[in-house]
């Protein structure tokens, strides 16, 4: 039997109020972040993406674009993967989105007009979970790194 | 959201200077293009260089834009990023739109397309 070992994630945690504009704070950060830790660019953009997708989902189906209400961000940095945990008070989440989109390249009326948010995320995130529990929203997400961080 | 627009007899090319295309500015760059598909400006030349990210809100909102000049006009992209093009790979829209890599490319392409072109 091998002794378990335990890690204490790094963590990094952000607040934002429920306004669109300043999502693109949480999204800047958050590349930041990633490019510091060795992440690729388009590796930092993508969990850029994925974050803001979710908190855009916050603030607008959630919060229905009402301001003054608070979005957090937790970034948890192990050594193997990163995850994201983003928590809201509003409305629960409804099976918001699609998570597959099909369609005719050549067919531009049939072309989809929403619905890309969730798919984007699963596409590029490992694990992806959703709860509500207690009056929270609570979604996170991980991604696995090539590289030890 | 401010942008850098040129207007040949032809043809518009319209270039956003700002970093970002998302849930906060998506509706005011569908705005701006569709005030000059109005007036009768159909063939167009979207420019990204300067474009850093885009959401899934910019995204739509570059598509509905497609859908709107669909079937007398045009859109073609020129100028993306690697992780603008990352996004469109990803949802396959690399497959819809004619990307290009210089502004120059995009004129060309979209000029043959014309009547007359």
């Amino acid at each position: 039997m091998s002794a378990k070992e335990t890690y204490t994630a790094k963590t990094i945690k952000m607040t934002i109020n429920s306004r669109l504009e300043e999502v693109s704070l949480v999204g800047s950060a958050v590349h930041g972040i990633c490019a510091n830790l060795s992440l690729s660019g388009t590796e930092a953009s993508q969990m850029e993406a994925c974050v803001v997708e979710v908190v855009n989902n916050a603030i607008k189906h959630s919060y229905h674009l009402q301001p003054g209400h608070e979005v957090d961000i937790t970034i948890s940095l192990y050594p193997d993967r990163i995850e994201f945990s983003i928590c809201n008070t509003g409305e629960p989440m409804k099976s918001w989105e699609k998570t597959s989109i099909d369609f005719d390249p050549q067919d531009v009326c049939a072309l989809p007009e929403g619905g890309m948010g969730l798919y984007i995320i699963k596409s590029i995130m490992d694990e992806v979970t959703y709860e509500y529990l207690d009056g929270v929203n609570n979604f996170s997400m991980s991604k696995h790194l090539n590289k030890v961080l | 959201m401010i942008f850098e627009d040129k207007l040949t007899n032809k043809i518009l090319i319209v270039k956003p200077l700002e970093k970002r295309i998302d849930a906060f500015s998506a509706a005011n760059f569908q705005g701006h293009i569709v005030d000059w598909i109005a007036e009768g400006k159909n063939h167009i030349v979207l420019d990204l260089s300067g474009i850093f990210f885009i959401d899934s809100s910019g995204l739509v909102a570059i598509v509905s834009i497609l859908k709107m000049l669909n079937p007398s006009g045009n859109l073609v992209i020129c100028g993306m990023n690697e992780a603008v093009l990352d996004l469109f790979r990803l949802t396959r829209m690399n497959r819809v739109f004619q990307i290009f890599s210089s502004r120059e490319e995009a004129v060309d392409a979209l000029l043959k397309t014309l009547p007359n072109g």
